[in-house]
């Protein structure tokens, strides 16, 4: 499949700043999902596609086109930008056709599009209301609404799910979702694996400004599950709880936290651990408080990665 | 979608917003200062309106010319790309199908007309209240659209070197202060050549250096050491400071790439 949008051996710098290290990357039409802590470079990658950013090194082609100083290039492209920023003395509707302006659409049509993009993400009743009034996900929204009003072939999106409620997520998943059935392509970023998992299974990896993997979900998963995982376990008798995983090989380390409730285990079996656990408790009559992953986030599987 | 569409389009964005911006409401009531000096004067010189008006019109013209129009292009043009970084939306106008320099261009034409009709308005009022007295004189309207042409000019000229301070420099607003405060107040005042440095000098030299009214010093404060340069000439410098001015700033933000503050 031809690549709709090629990075090759693409960096970026702050100055002295690493913004994105050599990266050579080829994107499909489908959805993508560019996964990475905050400050991974997935913003940097973003603006260096849609033209906002100039590379230092390599170069990034949309559709077979540079995008920097290339205004050609966005009419394919819609972006939406990972920041809440907007001109709070517009209305929505105001927003998404004053923007739809700087495509040459007729007066009509400008009108036309604008009503169906508001209508798409739900915002036809509002549209009059200046988005300075807007809560926090109709401004995600009304962002997207601008991204999709000139039915573009590439929706770029960073950071979409921010500050989302998870109905507001839901239905924001959804949205993206449907765009992708239409054969477009969609790069969307995030820091957070469920959200990423939740729209695509095709995945890549970001830490550092590089890449360190791309592949599907079950691959990162993988990845993933050769990390130990550290488990929290707060009970009424954690020691007695403890014991009963003493001769458990899938468990690399034990110990106690400081509060005395708490047992701490490192396990490269997340899933089987969590099966024997349900038992010890039942068959030991011990009452669980709370279990927590204390390092189940994106930073140290990334941090894993880096030091493997 | 050629370049003059887009510059069409930008201008039309960017005036319907300006207008309703905080800013535009702060500068619209600036503007009433020399209308509602002109209401007092004319109670105060009830029935002594000749001379007297004509020396406190002088007054309002160093208000429109040295503070008002320059006050006003300072924070307009310094915000023409400069206000896209710091509120961050720069990346909804350079994620469009548009040429970068139209943007510049079509901003820049929204808010130079947006400055026009504030200091029309102002001059217009503060204008025909002061000389109320000879509207039936026909030289009076004269008078006032000259004055308007050559504050027109001052707007266009100013707005332009803004426009390229704040696409060029993080902190325009303060280099601007200095040029159009300092340094545009100082130097015209230098004789010889040297205050041609200033784009006030080229200003003044088209205003009318007669007395006005038949009597009393006409414009001697504003026109204080002024050694004008020929009227045609000084329109022809006021249009190739902006037309360079605003050249450079389409150059400059084309190649230019704004960070964003973290």
């Amino acid at each position: 499949m031809t690549a709709v949008i090629a990075a090759s051996n693409l960096s970026k710098y702050y100055g002295n700043v690493l913004g994105l290290n050599e990266v050579s990357l080829d994107i499909e039409s489908g959805i993508t999902g560019l996964l990475g802590p905050n400050g991974a470079g997935k913003s940097t990658f973003m603006k260096l596609i849609t033209g906002q950013m100039k590379p230092n090194i390599g170069h990034v082609t949309v559709r077979g086109r540079k995008a920097w100083n290339n205004p050609a290039v966005f009419r394919d492209i819609g972006f939406c930008p990972e920041n809440d920023v907007f001109y709070e003395d517009m209305t929505g509707l105001e927003f998404v056709a004053g923007l739809l302006r700087f495509y040459g659409y007729s007066a009509s049509e400008i009108k036309e599009r604008a009503a169906k993009a508001l209508d798409i993400v739900e915002l036809t009743k509002d549209k009059d209301r200046l988005i300075r009034g807007y809560s926090r996900g109709m401004r995600q929204r009304v962002k997207f609404a601008q991204a999709i009003a000139h039915d573009p072939e590439i929706v770029i999106l960073d950071e979409p799910l921010n500050g989302l409620d998870p109905l507001g997520k839901r239905k924001f998943i959804k949205l993206i979702k449907e765009f992708k059935s239409q054969g477009r392509t969609v790069l969307v970023s995030s820091h957070v694996l469920p959200e990423i998992e939740a729209l695509t299974s095709r995945v890549v990896l970001i830490h550092q400004g590089k890449i360190l993997a791309q592949g599907d979900i079950p691959y990162i998963r993988e990845l993933i599950e050769a990390h130990p995982h550290m488990i929290s376990v707060r009970s009424s008798d954690p020691r007695a709880l403890a014991a009963r995983f003493i001769g458990d090989r899938s468990i690399q380390k034990m110990s106690f936290g400081a509060d005395g409730r708490t047992f701490v285990v490192e396990t490269h079996k997340r899933d089987d651990f969590f099966g024997r656990l349900t038992g010890a408790v039942l068959e030991g009559g011990i009452e669980v408080e709370e279990i927590s992953s204390p390092d189940d986030n994106l930073q140290a599987v990334f941090e894993y990665l880096v030091g493997k | 979608m050629t370049t003059k569409r887009a510059v069409r389009e930008v201008f039309g964005f960017f005036f319907s917003l300006g207008r309703r911006t905080g800013k535009t409401r702060v500068f619209a009531l600036l503007g009433l200062v020399p209308v509602i000096l002109a209401v007092v004067l004319r109670v105060v010189l009830h029935g002594r309106s000749g001379d007297i008006a004509a020396v406190f019109t002088e007054i309002l013209m160093v208000f429109f010319l040295q503070f008002y129009i320059v006050i006003l292009a300072l924070f307009y043009g310094t915000s023409v790309a400069a206000e896209e970084v710091e509120g961050r939306t720069l990346s909804y106008l350079i994620t469009r199908p548009v040429p970068k320099p139209a943007i510049i261009l079509g901003k820049y034409a929204a808010y130079s007309l947006l400055m026009f009709l504030m200091v029309a308005v102002s001059l217009a009022l503060s204008f025909f209240i002061m000389n109320a007295a000879r509207l039936g004189d026909a030289r009076l309207y004269l008078t006032f659209l000259s004055y308007l042409g050559v504050l027109g000019l001052g707007i266009l000229a100013y707005t332009a070197f803004f426009t390229f301070l704040g696409t060029l420099l993080k902190k325009a607003i303060l280099v601007g202060l200095v040029f159009g405060f300092g340094w545009e107040n100082v130097i015209q005042y230098f004789p010889g050549s040297t205050q041609r440095f200033s784009v006030v000098h080229f200003l003044k030299s088209l205003l009318p250096y007669r007395p006005m009214g038949g009597g009393g010093g006409g414009l001697a404060l504003l026109l204080f050491r002024l050694e004008p340069t020929a009227p045609l000439v000084a329109v022809m410098i006021l249009a190739v400071i902006a037309g360079v001015f605003l050249a450079l700033a389409c150059g400059v933000f084309r190649t230019k790439e704004y960070l964003y503050e973290e």
